[in-house]
């Protein structure tokens, strides 16, 4: 795992942040840091006026944040709906069934495919169900690892357009942790990071597409 | 003699399958093979005989809860931080096994007598096909089968069930959407040694309980488990039901003193070829 040094991280309430950097900068330890699974060593975590770095991540979970980590972010052996009813575990019992309806809403092809094995799906769908399992918990914060790795560039561009959708309407703040330059047209603001360290903090209407292609490439090459 | 060989192997595979569920459900779910779950059965099994006197019902009320609690208890304090802390197989099986012999120690030094057997009353027999069976047995039978059916169907439909099957699936998931996975290792821990202990209430009333059985019929559940597919629930009850066949089969044509030798050269024979076991596991020991 990278470490990371002087990280300053901030997100507000309705906004897509993305963190970018190549491989190794750091993206998922950050998150993972945030989330709770990893614990660091100096520093402070805030949340809602909470100072949480020595919480445990079901406490993390119960107060709002939520990590669809890269890989493992399904329950492989369980159907689509099983995966979508255990992401409610949280929240009341009215909430449920209309969290779930909202995921279905959002990928339709999840509601097809509501009772078949998750391991049976396509990689593109299993990615979309990550997503779905992220939505339907319920976080005010949702934390999201790599989404478009490994998928083909057209449904790049949906997911995309989905979380956008997703923010527009919950209001929610979606962290996203990004290798892919089309995650430009979607976050309100992104993060640079760089071996362990922020590069900038910038708003999307003040970054050019040349420099968060050079921090893909990294400054040595 | 065929068939009362059938019947005498389908209620040892069915009184065996109450280990194997308790194996089943514990390393299912938590991952941690815990080899004490037989001798804390028997130390139940031994306080069921000794309320016994007093009231069935409250005697066996008393030794299942007592090992439920036993297991949810050592699951909390000492099998999970062990487990956060990152021990292997190795360590599991030398600090599950010490637990097993702390049990053992206490049955010595609780109760007045080594060797056992629960005077449950007998309700009265059954005929099948002319082969006369205690209706006791069969109620161990079904009792099992209905064990496991109740397990399955809480696991499908329950939000309890939902839990524990994404926990077992993919732990790190299952705590970032918020499941107290911590709490879900304890009550299936906790389970699984209650139905250790049912298992060893029965067999002390079909058979005897000494100091010996709890690792007989721990160890005996831990090997029909891994028969069956460990974790797989369905492997376990089949390879229990398999493995009571060979016992009563080799038991009666062979002569008792045959019984381990076949049953466990057959044990390895399906390992050789299998080891997965018989339906196969997504965990391996």
């Amino acid at each position: 795992m990278s470490a990371l040094k002087g990280i300053d991280f901030y997100a507000y309430d309705n906004e897509i942040v993305g963190i970018v950097g190549p491989n190794g900068a750091g993206k998922t330890t950050l998150l993972e840091s945030i989330a709770g699974s990893m614990h660091i060593r100096e520093g402070q975590i805030n949340f809602l006026g909470h100072q949480i770095e020595r919480w445990s991540v079901l406490k993390r979970r119960q107060l709002g944040l939520m990590l669809v980590p890269q890989d493992g972010n399904v329950f492989p052996m369980m159907s689509v709906k099983k995966n979508l009813e255990v992401s409610v575990v949280l929240s009341s019992h009215s909430e449920k069934a209309s969290l779930i309806n909202y995921v279905y809403e959002l990928f339709p092809v999840l509601r097809e495919r509501r009772k078949q094995t998750v391991n049976t799906l396509s990689g593109g769908q299993q990615k979309m169900l990550a997503v779905g399992i992220g939505i339907a918990s319920n976080a005010s914060v949702m934390l999201i690892d790599e989404p478009s790795i490994g998928l083909a560039p057209k449904l790049v561009t949906k997911l995309f357009e989905t979380l956008r959708k997703i923010k527009e309407d919950t209001q929610k703040t979606i962290v996203l942790s990004e290798q892919n330059i089309k995650v430009l047209d979607i976050a309100d603001r992104l993060f640079g990071l760089e071996a362990g360290e922020i590069r900038f903090d910038e708003k999307k209407e003040n970054l050019g597409r040349d420099v968060v292609r050079d921090l893909y490439l990294g400054s040595g090459s | 003699m065929i068939l009362n060989g059938i019947i005498t192997g389908l209620i040892i595979g069915g009184i065996l399958s109450l280990p194997v569920l308790g194996v089943a459900v514990i390393y299912g779910i938590t991952g941690i093979p815990n080899f004490a779950i037989g001798v804390i059965g028997v130390f139940g099994g031994f306080l069921t005989w000794y309320f016994l006197s007093f009231n069935m019902g409250i005697a066996v009320l008393v030794g299942v809860a007592v090992c439920f609690v036993v297991g949810y208890v050592l699951q909390r304090i000492l099998l999970t931080p062990i487990s956060e802390r990152g021990g292997d197989s190795t360590l599991f099986f030398i600090i599950t096994i010490s637990v097993g012999f702390v049990f053992e120690g206490l049955i010595r030094a609780i109760f007045p007598r080594p060797n056992i057997s629960l005077a449950l009353p007998r309700i009265g027999t059954i005929d099948i096909a002319g082969v006369t069976v205690e209706g006791f047995k069969i109620i161990a039978l079904i009792f099992a089968i209905g064990t496991l059916i109740v397990i399955r169907l809480a696991e499908e439909h329950t939000e309890v069930g939902k839990s524990w099957q994404a926990t077992s699936q993919n732990l790190k998931l299952a705590k970032f959407l918020g499941i107290n996975t911590n709490q879900v290792f304890s009550i299936a821990s906790g389970i699984g040694c209650a139905l250790a202990c049912i298992g060893a209430i029965f067999w002390g009333a079909l058979y005897n309980l000494q100091l010996s059985s709890g690792w007989e019929l721990g160890f005996l559940g831990f090997i029909i488990a891994v028969v069956g597919g460990i974790g797989n629930i369905w492997g376990g009850i089949i390879s229990a039901l398999i493995i009571g066949m060979v016992m009563s089969f080799s038991g009666y044509l062979l002569g008792g003193m045959w019984q381990s030798v076949i049953l466990y050269f057959i044990v390895i024979l399906v390992l050789i070829i299998s080891p997965k076991g018989i339906l196969g596991s997504e965990r391996s020991l």
